[in-house]
């Protein structure tokens, strides 16, 4: 059986957290551990974890490495944790989430304290930048969510050098762009999929759209380089997705 | 077999004496049977000769039935006979002057005297034809030396040549070359068998000239040519006899020695030896290889093939629409013939759509190429598309071994495909069927007369295909191969029956005259539309690529629905729009008219509908749609989603008229290039009348009389709803007046005729002669004065797309040419000198956002004298299918892109057009070109054009007068030539 851990701390933010690692584990079949880094006391997380009806695995920190440490066993498929940033901030995620995202290989899932707490994931937003890199970090969540019946939403964001310099008939173009757009880039058929597309700044549009489309999840492929001028959209949809964002670190780093 | 000899061939040319026969003498009966038989299976033989048919028929009496042909190349290099059940058939003879024949004579005999002179007795043995031959050796001994004998031949010529104080047979033949040109021959060819020297016009050379060209013109490439002979070495210093038969177009041919050569043979020919058992041997060889099945080869040949390596996910799609194989009626996807979950399987049929409105769509058919087994995920993967013949071979590697395929759709018989299949992983259990069309319609599958069929859709519209198969089993290879008719059924339910009767027709031929066939057909195509350009191979291959899907994708009978995307892809729905009338259909009326008038009667068999349509809006005549499928009526969305996520309304179907003007346009070109008086007395003059009515009931007088056409769509498509589009007006006025004078003297109403006359005359262009320039919509000028090109980092540039739908119509940016297609489409429409300085405003403020509008400017450049920017764009076109500059390729090729790469080279670069029974060009070549050639087919004649630096060679199968500049001269087989001078060009003689 595979496990996901879910990361509290004693805070509020620990109950959304509880309940998207519970959305998850349905989602990969596994197994969901409450997992505390002890600092201070472990009563608060007991409680939460509690009432979530799991148990709470109590380490010693420092948090990060407690939690790096607490998931690198191979059973360990996925890490849930809260993003306890403030919105729009400078650093919108806290700082133990942008730590493990940039330190553990595996997909990682940020809950901000906001969160919707469903009990299933029904729809899931998958942007994808046209790059082969990012297309094979997230097949595997693709294929996930179809085989679990979810529905998929892609988004792509164009921008001035990835527009396609002609368009003859957009009423033909657009649709024959998509079709081969998915096929280049999702493991299943095109029908089964919805494509959303944008003109613009992608930072800006996987927020709106995660938020018009409605979706429960945001799965984003990414490098873990979160040096200047790297993952803007990451950051961006850390900072201000209404949903969990799942990260899931691309082969190449 | 000798490595290098181990293959099928498709054709040999070889050597008689020695190399076919040991002896005049000898019996030919063993290799008369082989010949006969490989006849029977496609292969073709050429016999290379210096002797007379007398002696090479009578030894060889073969009398073949075909399809392979026998070909005798006699009297070294003067005469050919094709030789068929009737017997040998004089096909070519080079007549030599009567100055030409006593020049020969006082050649050889000055010869013999310089000889005597020397005290060297020799014979001037014959008077052949176009040459003569004198015996060195004239002494019973070597009467009649046998082959096998040269080298002792060779030491007694010599040795009599030195007793005369000659160093040998080289000087022999120096001493007749000189006496040659001494007698006034231009190109004398003097060669030697080492018993003779010969002095002729003509040497084996010239047959091996004339059989290269003739399989060229049937679809055997060099590189599928045997060449063999006996004396391919040099010999006393002489370039051996069957040496000549190595000229330069036989580069990639094979060449084989069965002769002794003394003195070896030359770098790259085989040395096999063993004399005429050897050639025997050969020749049973090459028809073991039939007969056992073997898989043809395709003649990779620089510039005609287009080959994909491995399998890449990513692009796949992309290399499947390149690859199509079409014939006009079907067309499918070039997918490996093994399964790959990359893989989009697809066959479409011409004209057969389903759905309703906007959601007509071509239906999806049976699909023909796949076979039972799957692409290893790291295996092999060759695919090569020969466009000469459009024929494709693949090469896999599957986890059961290597497997090779050959496929074609018949451009001889549209309608079949053609598949066979070599290898161990070609012959799964069970039986291989046609596949059901991936996520199309529901099938049903019978057998009739022990043939399976599958048909889609029971009702029309509907398509049904027969297939048959063969199979063999080997110890190591299996052999399928498949036939597969398609019977489209765009009005009425295909029948079964009758694909499988057509089946049974194609299954008769068999696979190797199937072949014999589809090569002969696409050859034949290619000589009368081929584009050679000299210095840039990588455009050359781009426009051979253009050229071949542009052919494949126009039927030649009936009707000819040509969409967006031919027959190469589901994109745009197989809906046809002005592309086909303006970009597509000059072409195949210039090259190959059938087709042209079948996409003419696509149109004609709408023309109720278009009637309905004008009807509907309250106008008269006849209006045609701006996306038109089956019916004739507009299927044009209404509203689509676009990139920014929003669903925007589509008004192009209500409001780009102008493609009814194009479809009348589309008439007076086909009628200019082919002369036809029958068509434009009939549907052409229907057509351009009812369209005519069209614009005079849609014209708006205003209180001067003047004429308006309010609210429509131009070719920019960035600007709706504007009143008195130029484009728009100016082909209305065009397509008035043509109108007019298509019915002078007719039956017509001469009211009417006249009111066409005057409404034209009244209809506003914006034209300013002040500037020079036409207003491209009343108002255009007004608009913001933005030139794309200052703000766009590059063009082409989807503006509305990046700038915004309101920003780009408030603003001057031009999607495409629209003012400048009319100095393109009607040129006389336009006031003279109009072009240079509608072409400086416009073209910096079009972003070319069109995959139409490179093509279109790359050809108004050249006309203008820019011929960098002409150049720049005539790349850019040839390349946007190759490198998916859409990103849309996998949904099908831009057929009309390509048609204006053919318009930008032939339009544009050599200038030529139709002006009546004339054919007029003014040509401009770029440096980085030597020389553009270019065929064309022009009032029934073909036509070739080659244009050189400073000159212009034009070559016509039957007289037609050419016009180059203000030279004028009659231009026949042996062609007419211009010089550019400093005044201008002028005619120059040969």
């Amino acid at each position: 059986m595979t496990k996901v851990i879910a990361a509290i701390d004693s805070s509020a933010a620990a109950r959304p957290v509880l309940a998207a690692a519970a959305a998850i584990g349905g989602l990969l079949d596994a197994e969901v551990e409450a997992l505390h880094v002890r600092e201070d006391g472990d009563r608060a997380p007991r409680a939460q974890a509690q009432a979530a009806g799991l148990s709470l695995r109590t380490i010693a920190g420092p948090t990060v490495a407690g939690i790096v440490r607490a998931a690198r066993p191979e059973d360990v498929v996925a890490v849930v944790l809260g993003a306890r940033g403030t919105p729009g901030g400078r650093r919108p995620a806290g700082r133990t989430a942008l730590e493990v995202i940039t330190a553990l290989g595996k997909p990682l899932v940020i809950v901000p304290p906001s969160a919707a707490r469903p009990d299933r994931l029904l729809r899931i937003l998958v942007p994808l930048d046209g790059t082969k890199e990012t297309a094979e970090a997230l097949q595997g969540t693709i294929t996930l969510a179809r085989g679990r019946e979810l529905e998929v939403v892609v988004l792509h964001v164009h921008d001035e050098a990835s527009l396609p310099p002609f368009e003859d008939q957009p009423q033909h173009e657009t649709e024959t762009w998509a079709r081969e757009f998915l096929a280049r880039h999702c493991p299943c058929p095109p029908e089964e999929l919805r494509l959303e597309l944008r003109i613009g700044s992608p930072p800006d549009y996987v927020v709106r759209v995660a938020r018009e489309a409605d979706v429960d999840l945001v799965a984003l492929g990414w490098s873990q380089d979160l040096s200047p001028g790297r993952a803007a959209v990451v950051r961006a949809t850390l900072a201000r997705s209404p949903v969990p964002v799942l990260l899931i670190p691309s082969r190449r780093r | 077999m000798l490595p290098g000899l181990d293959r099928r061939f498709e054709a040999v040319i070889f050597d008689w004496d020695g190399t076919a026969v040991p002896d005049r003498q000898a019996s030919a009966g063993r290799l008369r049977a082989v010949v006969e038989r490989l006849c029977e299976l496609g292969f073709d033989l050429a016999v290379v000769s210096g002797t007379h048919v007398g002696n090479v028929d009578s030894q060889l009496r073969a009398r073949p039935g075909g399809p392979g042909r026998l070909h005798l190349l006699l009297n070294r290099g003067s005469e050919v006979f094709v030789v068929d059940e009737a017997g040998p058939r004089l096909t070519y003879r080079r007549e030599a002057t009567p100055e030409e024949d006593a020049a020969l004579t006082a050649a050889a005999e000055l010869v013999a005297a310089r000889l005597a002179e020397r005290g060297l007795r020799t014979e001037i043995v014959s008077a052949r034809l176009n040459r003569r031959k004198i015996d060195l050796i004239p002494e019973p001994a070597w009467a009649d030396p046998l082959k096998a004998r040269i080298a002792e031949l060779l030491v007694a010529v010599e040795a009599r040549l030195s007793r005369a104080g000659l160093a040998g047979l080289r000087e022999a033949v120096e001493l007749a070359q000189t006496a040659a040109e001494e007698a006034g021959l231009a190109d004398p060819r003097v060669t030697s068998d080492v018993k003779h020297v010969e002095i002729g016009l003509t040497d084996k050379s010239d047959s091996a000239r004339w059989i290269l060209r003739d399989l060229w013109a049937r679809g055997i490439g060099p590189g599928l040519v045997l060449v063999a002979g006996d004396e391919m070495g040099s010999l006393g210093g002489l370039a051996g006899s069957d040496s000549f038969l190595l000229v330069s177009e036989a580069a990639r041919a094979t060449a084989v020695s069965v002769g002794v050569e003394p003195g070896g043979v030359p770098e790259g020919v085989l040395a096999l030896g063993d004399g005429p058992p050897a050639f025997l041997g050969l020749l049973r060889d090459q028809l073991r290889r039939r007969e056992g099945l073997e898989l043809p080869r395709v003649d990779e040949a620089p510039g005609w093939t287009l080959s994909v390596e491995g399998l890449d996910p990513h692009l796949e799609r992309v290399h499947e629409a390149l690859l199509t194989l079409a014939d006009g009626r079907i067309g499918t996807s070039g997918i490996p013939v093994a399964a790959h979950p990359a893989i989009t399987p697809g066959v479409l049929a011409a004209g057969v759509y389903a759905g309703e409105g906007a959601g007509t769509q071509l239906l999806p058919c049976p699909i023909w190429n796949l076979l039972p087994c799957e692409v290893e995920a790291s295996g092999g993967l060759r695919r090569v598309l020969d466009l000469r013949t459009g024929v494709q071979r693949q090469e896999l590697e599957l986890s059961a071994g290597p497997l090779s395929g050959l496929l074609f759709s018949s451009l001889a018989r549209p309608g079949t495909a053609v598949l066979r299949a070599c290898g161990p992983g070609t012959v799964p259990d069970g039986d291989s069927r046609l596949v059901p069309p991936p996520g199309g319609p529901e099938t049903e599958v019978g057998e009739t007369d022990g043939r399976r069929w599958m048909r889609v859709a029971a009702s029309s519209p509907g398509v049904v295909a027969a297939v048959g198969e063969r199979r063999t089993e080997g110890s190591s290879d299996g052999m399928l191969e498949r036939l597969t008719t398609y019977l489209p059924g765009p009005t009425r339910a295909p029948s079964p029956r009758v694909a499988r009767r057509r089946l049974g027709d194609a299954e008769k031929q068999g696979f190797d005259r199937l072949l014999v066939e589809q090569r002969r057909a696409w050859a034949e195509r290619w000589e009368a539309a081929d584009i050679v350009i000299e210095g840039d191979p990588e455009l050359q291959l781009a426009v051979r690529l253009a050229l071949f899907h542009l052919m494949a994708s126009a039927a030649t009978s009936g009707e000819a629905a040509v969409g967006a995307r031919g027959l190469t892809g589901p994109g745009y729905r197989g809906h046809v729009f002005w592309d086909a009338d303006v970009f597509v259909l000059p072409f195949l009326a210039a090259t190959h008219p059938p087709a042209a008038r079948a996409m003419l009667e696509y149109r004609f068999r709408r023309l109720d509908a278009a009637r309905g349509a004008a009807q509907a809006a309250g106008k008269e005549g006849a209006r045609f749609p701006w996306e038109s499928a089956g019916s004739g009526f507009d299927v044009t969305p209404s509203s689509a989603l676009d990139r920014t996520g929003r669903l925007s309304p589509i008004l192009t179907g209500a409001l780009e008229e102008h493609v009814t003007a194009d479809v009348a346009w589309a008439v007076a070109c086909y009628a200019a290039w082919t002369g036809d008086r029958r068509f434009a007395s009939g549907p052409g003059r229907e057509l351009l009348v009812e369209t005519a009515r069209y614009w005079a009931s849609r014209i708006r007088l205003d209180g001067d009389g003047r004429g308006h056409i309010d609210g429509v769509i131009g070719p920019d498509e960035y600007h709706e709803e504007v009143d008195d589009n130029a484009f728009t007006n100016v082909m209305a006025r065009w397509n008035l007046r043509r109108a007019a004078e298509a019915t002078a003297g007719a039956s017509a109403d001469e009211e009417e005729r006249r009111r066409w006359l005057e409404l034209a005359d009244g209809l506003v262009d914006g034209y300013d002669s002040a500037t020079g320039l036409y207003e491209q919509f009343a108002g255009f000028f007004a608009l913001e004065p933005l030139v794309i090109q200052e703000v766009a980092p590059k063009r082409p540039i989807a503006a509305e797309a990046l700038l915004g739908r309101d920003r780009v119509s408030s603003a001057q940016v031009v999607k495409q040419a629209d003012v400048l297609m009319l100095h393109q489409l009607v040129p006389d429409e336009v006031v003279p000198g109009s072009l240079v300085p509608n072409l400086l405003f416009y073209e910096p403020r079009t972003a070319h956002g069109s995959s139409l509008s490179p093509g279109v400017h790359a050809a108004l450049f050249a006309r203008a004298g820019r011929l960098d920017r002409a150049l720049e764009l005539l790349r850019l076109t040839s390349r946007i299918d190759l490198d998916d500059l859409t990103g849309t390729t996998a949904g099908g090729l831009h057929l009309a892109a390509m048609g204006s790469l053919w318009q930008a080279l032939v339009f544009g670069f050599l200038g030529l057009r139709p002006d009546g029974r004339l054919l007029r060009l003014d040509p401009l070549l770029p440096e980085e070109w030597r020389s553009l050639e270019a065929r064309v087919r022009f009032r029934g004649r073909r036509i070739r054009i080659r244009v050189a630096r400073g000159s212009v060679s034009v070559f016509a199968e039957a007289p037609v007068g050419v016009g180059v500049g203000d030279a004028l001269a009659a231009a026949g087989p042996s062609g007419a030539g211009f010089r550019l001078r400093s005044g201008g060009w002028e005619a120059v003689s040969g």
